[in-house]
């Protein structure tokens, strides 16, 4: 597994070419790349700034890949976040799995989004013309990883 | 250690603190600690159902006990992804 938290722009087709390089029989590989939307509530955003607690960060997806790997056989997994000063447009998050056959992949890269989002201690500080304010966390992300509970 | 939201609120991101044996879990910390009234201490009390607690890199509930050289973080719900 790679985990990579950055502060530069990144690009993912090195990340899967590593993954191939590194990895035998792999069937599939499912990439989740999330991007800084340009508005938030109607406004237009300057930046997003993302905080986080790298000790915590590092030891949270580590767990989030093992419970992922107990669910579905797969190869490999690469997750890359930026932190610092983000723009609107560009990748914040990816997420990465390899496996066997494409069915695996789907599903664990879902997990992993869905936990990363609410396990990972990550911050968003959205910042636009009107001022800066903490992004609040969304129910409907605790709704998506406890609906894997039942599964 | 304090993040994002309250980071700012406290104005530092770490610090060391001492408190008797007394003392032994998040709850009794935060009571403890909000007895400063000029600081941020007790707003996070009353509204600790709005924030976290991590003890040494892991989400820890109020009521988890503390122990000395325990790395606590306190902060607002994650917003990753």
């Amino acid at each position: 597994m790679t985990i990579t938290i950055t502060n530069k722009i990144f690009n993912t087709d090195k990340l899967i070419s590593c993954i191939l390089d590194e990895n035998s029989d792999v069937g599939a590989t499912v990439c989740f790349n999330g991007f800084v939307r340009e508005f938030s509530n109607n406004k237009h955003l300057d930046y997003m700034f993302v905080e986080h607690y790298p000790e915590m960060t590092e030891k949270s997806l580590y767990a989030i890949e093992a419970e992922a790997k107990k669910r579905w056989e797969i190869n490999d997994v690469s997750i890359t976040h930026r932190v610092g000063k983000i723009y609107p447009k560009d990748l914040i998050v990816s997420v990465i799995v390899a496996s066997k056959h494409r069915n695996n992949a789907f599903q664990a890269c879902n997990f992993i989004i869905d936990f990363l989002k609410t396990d990972a201690p990550f911050w968003k500080k959205e910042v636009s013309n009107d001022g800066s304010f903490w992004v609040n966390d969304r129910a409907e992300d605790h709704e998506k990883k406890a609906k894997w509970s039942s599964i | 250690m304090f993040f994002a939201s309250l980071r700012e609120s406290f104005g530092f991101n770490h610090k060391q603190i001492e408190v008797s044996k007394n003392i032994r879990t998040l709850n009794e910390l935060l009571e403890h600690m909000s007895l400063d009234k000029e600081s941020p201490w007790p707003d996070l009390t009353k509204n600790k159902k709005c924030y976290r607690a991590a003890i040494n890199q892991e989400l820890s509930s109020w009521d988890d006990n503390i122990s000395d050289g325990d790395e606590i973080a306190f902060f607002p719900p994650i917003t990753g992804g």
